[in-house]
């Protein structure tokens, strides 16, 4: 018995570092090609660790300064393009779009779920109703229509038409989310407030929100991730480096065929910084936001 | 103090009761209603007008056209071969990311030193943003300078290296791999909070009534699963359904059209050929297609309001 207990530990184990394994060595992979030169990554077969890792790809996107391998030999030095220039504007305006597609949430989201939570009004049914069933409609299904809307509002290619977009699909899970924490705090600390004289606004400011802190850092992580990685919105209405997001501009730098390979995968690297640390801070909150939004309706 | 606070509190809803409690809820919900209705009902409303007309981007008028775009667009065969496309890559990817989510929650369920690190690392892939998973894959499986090919031939198992992204049949079964390592987190996530919730003791009393490991699964732990299995299931179709950053970056749609799914030729219809009558219409129809399933998952979910 107790060797059988032994062999499936051990059966265990070896699953959870394939398991790691899987996940782990396309990071791994992208990083160690970031930090090679382009001849060592297009032999055949590519070497598992650079021989001389170098920081040069990295110099030369937010410098500009051509790396000493490339500049050497001729025919390369093709492939050291242009376009890896506008990643580091591309991280700035994929930043700027992120936060404030959060601030947005957290102030109208934080206002609409209290409000669901703790009022009882005519047509509350039907705004919640509508709330959770535009949150599953697809981008694919509206992105033709809204990009002729942005149009006709003169809302194309700017961080604030952005910011719009994605507030309005974030909303919905936001409210959601919040709702069903506020419902779960107990009543009578607000019952307190109000009798002692604050308004609604006042409790939710100074009596609800600390205690909601969870809540919020969930909204908070989900909102910034969907708008810093979306890309099918940003694809469409961005034409200028002055609103591309970062996905958009990794995006047409990898299917540059003049790119080489090491600079694509700097960009990919650079992408997955703000994402990676996003997700480790906020992963309990995530989780449990996750797992209550979506077995609760 | 007592009286003090009874005071001031009669002063606030009196207030209050200007505004009226109806005034303060629709007050507050305004800013996020009028929003997400400014980015679903109009746009849904402006893609029926447009989708009706003739909407060409270079051409001036813009004729009623009556169902003409709706015709053009089913009579088109690209229209056909991608709606099959993505029928296939539902078919395959959604019990693919299913039963890796399940099979991944199994095994972090199990109580082993150091899984904790699993735990983070789970939630890495789908973190990070679409397009970056999908172009580390294409740096991974490139067809010429690719690492896995690599990986393969120095440990002797091919000879030659294989075209992952660039031979019709396997193009699907590398997008749908892709995906699979994007998604399989959400429901192993699911998953996993599901099976925490079966209590110990049950699972105790089958180990001791002799019960096999088939038999424990069956018993004990599949009836806790059933719902997060259905919303899974549910949701993940509507992913499926959705597919595009992986598309545009591993496999452009092709080879020729072998990894067009809908959503890709929506695109290619709409942005390629600038005629948005005919975008609006296809959008139309993939709208009302996902509205069926939304309404499934909404059912399912049984959205139940409770009293405050």
């Amino acid at each position: 018995m107790r060797r059988r207990r032994r062999a499936a530990n051990a059966l265990y184990a070896s699953a959870g570092i394939l398991l790691g394994l899987v996940i782990l060595v396309p990071f791994l992979f992208v990083l160690s090609a970031s930090l090679q030169t382009e001849s060592e990554l297009i032999r055949r077969p590519p070497p598992i660790v650079s021989p001389d890792p170098t920081v040069d790809n990295y110099e030369y996107v937010f410098t500009g300064n051509v790396p000493a391998a490339y500049a050497s030999r001729e025919l390369l030095r093709g492939t050291v393009t242009q376009d890896v220039r506008q990643i580091p504007k591309g991280l700035r305006n994929s930043f700027i779009v992120a936060l404030g597609t959060v601030l947005i949430n957290l102030v109208l989201a934080t206002l609409a779920a209290y409000t669901f939570a703790r009022e009882r009004f005519r047509g509350r049914q039907a705004a919640f109703f509508f709330i959770l069933g535009s949150r599953l409609l697809p981008a694919v299904a509206v992105a033709v229509p809204i990009y002729v809307s942005l149009r006709s509002l003169g809302l194309l290619d700017s961080k604030l038409g952005l910011v719009l977009i994605y507030s309005a699909f974030t909303l919905p899970f936001s409210i959601w989310v919040l709702t069903l924490y506020f419902r779960s705090l107990p009543g009578e600390i607000e019952e307190a407030a109000r009798i002692d004289g604050c308004t609604r606004l006042e409790t939710l400011r100074h009596v609800v929100l600390p205690l909601a802190a969870p809540g919020l850092a969930a909204i908070g992580a989900f909102s910034f991730l969907f708008s810093y990685s979306e890309f099918m919105f940003a694809l469409f209405t961005t034409e200028t480096p002055h609103a591309k997001t970062i996905p958009v501009i990794i995006a047409s730098v990898s299917v540059n065929p003049d790119a080489s390979y090491t600079l694509i995968a700097v960009g990919i690297v650079l992408s997955m910084i703000a994402p990676i640390v996003f997700a480790l801070a906020f992963r309990r909150y995530i989780t449990s936001g996750l797992v209550a939004s979506l077995t609760r309706g | 103090m007592a009286t003090g606070g009874a005071v001031a509190g009669q002063r606030a809803h009196s207030r209050e009761r200007r505004f009226g409690r109806r005034g303060y809820s629709w007050l507050t919900l305004a800013p996020a209603l009028a929003l997400v209705a400014l980015f679903t009902l109009f746009p849904v409303g402006y893609a029926a007008w447009t989708s009706v007309h003739r909407h060409v981007l270079v051409l001036q008028d813009r004729p009623y056209v009556g169902l003409r775009n709706y015709q053009n667009a089913i009579e088109d065969p690209l229209f056909v071969d991608s709606i099959k496309s993505s029928l296939i890559f539902v078919a395959v990817a959604v019990p693919l990311v299913t039963l890796v989510g399940l099979l991944v929650a199994l095994l972090l369920n199990q109580r082993v030193r150091g899984f904790a690190i699993l735990l983070v690392l789970v939630l890495l892939p789908w973190a990070i943003p679409t397009v970056s998973a999908g172009i580390t894959w294409r740096l991974l499986l490139h067809g010429d300078f690719g690492a896995l090919d690599g990986f393969l031939y120095r440990i002797g198992a091919i000879d030659e290296y294989i075209q992952w992204l660039s031979s019709p049949g396997l193009a699907m079964a590398s997008v749908i791999g892709v995906h699979t390592w994007r998604e399989f987190p959400l429901p192993a996530i699911l998953f996993l909070a599901a099976l925490q919730t079966i209590p110990p003791d049950l699972s105790e009393a089958a180990r001791l009534d002799r019960a096999n490991a088939w038999e424990r699964f069956r018993y004990v732990t599949l009836p806790h699963l059933k719902a997060a299995l259905l919303i899974v299931l549910v949701y993940e179709t509507i992913i499926a359904l959705s597919v595009f950053d992986l598309v545009y970056v591993l496999t452009g749609g092709g080879p020729g059209s072998a990894t067009t799914l809908f959503s890709w030729f929506t695109y290619t219809a709409t942005f390629k050929y600038l005629n948005f009558g005919q975008g609006a219409a296809l959008s139309f129809i993939m709208a009302a297609v996902l509205v069926v399933f939304i309404v499934v998952y909404m059912r399912i979910v049984r959205v139940r309001e409770e009293p405050s």
